[in-house]
């Protein structure tokens, strides 16, 4: 039985400044992710993942429901780059202590080339179906709450959960390991008592 | 000068692969994690186009909704891993995931 269309098909967006905005911020995208990864200190490379996750988001309000747009944003960004700081403020291991250019490195330059390799050639010799497009923004919040209910609740579970979980792995004492370490609170930066016993 | 689900598929890609390589390359906890998130977010990009250039109207909503999904769980998995990477700290002061291997 045929499936009867109703809408336009998907268009490729061709507006001039939507075009620049959405090439622009892929490439600024992928720049600040590469930035994020080589980058050696990691209060940079946390700044430039958080700047990875606000380009991302502008991605998402050029091309999904803005309720996407402001999670991701609102939610998303703020809460990864929170996380990441406060991990920071616990302790202080800023500086990389891996060797530039380090044999794991060609290994993962390889792996990585080889996985864009495939992908680009999946996409490139695939024919993706289409399907006819209505205003997508109009029916996100329904369905998430109707639809994707039970998603729903099973993410905040997860997420409950995983904050629970993080917190309890962060609150309890370390056991004392063969090579003397263990602690119940991270040492001081500025001298406190030391987390490994000498 | 158009954009297509080719071209943000494309850009999709390559940010899994930039996250393939934190993940293989870099030997911080902290920096293999910003790596799955990367992965992730990759993920939830080539939802969001399917959603916009693809299968429009069959499932309008349906690739933001699984997006939502993916970064929520992303967010939830950088918890867990962030303290795990605390605990590595604690107890090695350093965030290297390698540590006794010397």
């Amino acid at each position: 039985m045929p499936v009867l269309l109703i809408g336009a098909l998907p268009q490729p967006i061709t507006e001039a400044p939507l075009v620049i905005l959405i090439y622009g911020v892929l490439v600024l995208m992928l720049a600040s992710a590469l930035a994020s990864v080589l980058l050696r200190n990691t209060l940079y490379a946390i700044g430039a993942f958080a700047a990875t996750m606000v380009l991302v988001a502008l991605l998402y309000l050029a091309l999904a429901p803005f309720l996407l747009f402001a999670v991701q944003l609102l939610v998303f960004t703020t809460v990864s780059a929170a996380l990441l700081l406060s991990l920071l403020r616990q302790t202080s291991g800023l500086a990389s202590t891996q060797d530039r250019f380090s044999r794991e490195w060609i290994v993962g330059a390889a792996v990585a080339a080889a996985l864009l390799a495939l992908l680009v050639v999946v996409v490139a010799s695939t024919s993706w179906p289409l399907g006819p497009t209505t205003n997508a923004g109009a029916g996100f919040g329904a369905t998430l709450t109707n639809t994707y209910v039970v998603g729903l609740a099973v993410l905040a579970v997860i997420l409950a959960s995983s904050a629970l979980g993080s917190g309890l792995l962060l609150a309890a004492p370390t056991l004392p390991s063969t090579r003397g370490g263990g602690t119940t609170r991270p040492a001081s930066p500025r001298g406190g008592r030391s987390a490994r016993r000498r | 000068m158009s954009v297509g689900l080719a071209v943000i598929l494309v850009a999709s890609a390559a940010l899994f692969a930039v996250g393939a390589f934190a993940l293989v390359a870099r030997r911080s906890a902290v920096l293999m994690l910003l790596g799955t998130q990367f992965m992730f977010t990759a993920g939830g990009v080539a939802f969001v186009a399917f959603a916009r250039f693809g299968l429009g109207a069959t499932h309008a909503t349906a690739g933001a909704a699984v997006t939502m999904f993916a970064g929520a769980t992303a967010v939830a998995e950088l918890a867990v891993g962030l303290s795990i990477a605390a605990l590595i700290y604690r107890e090695h002061r350093s965030f290297s995931v390698d540590t006794d291997r010397g």
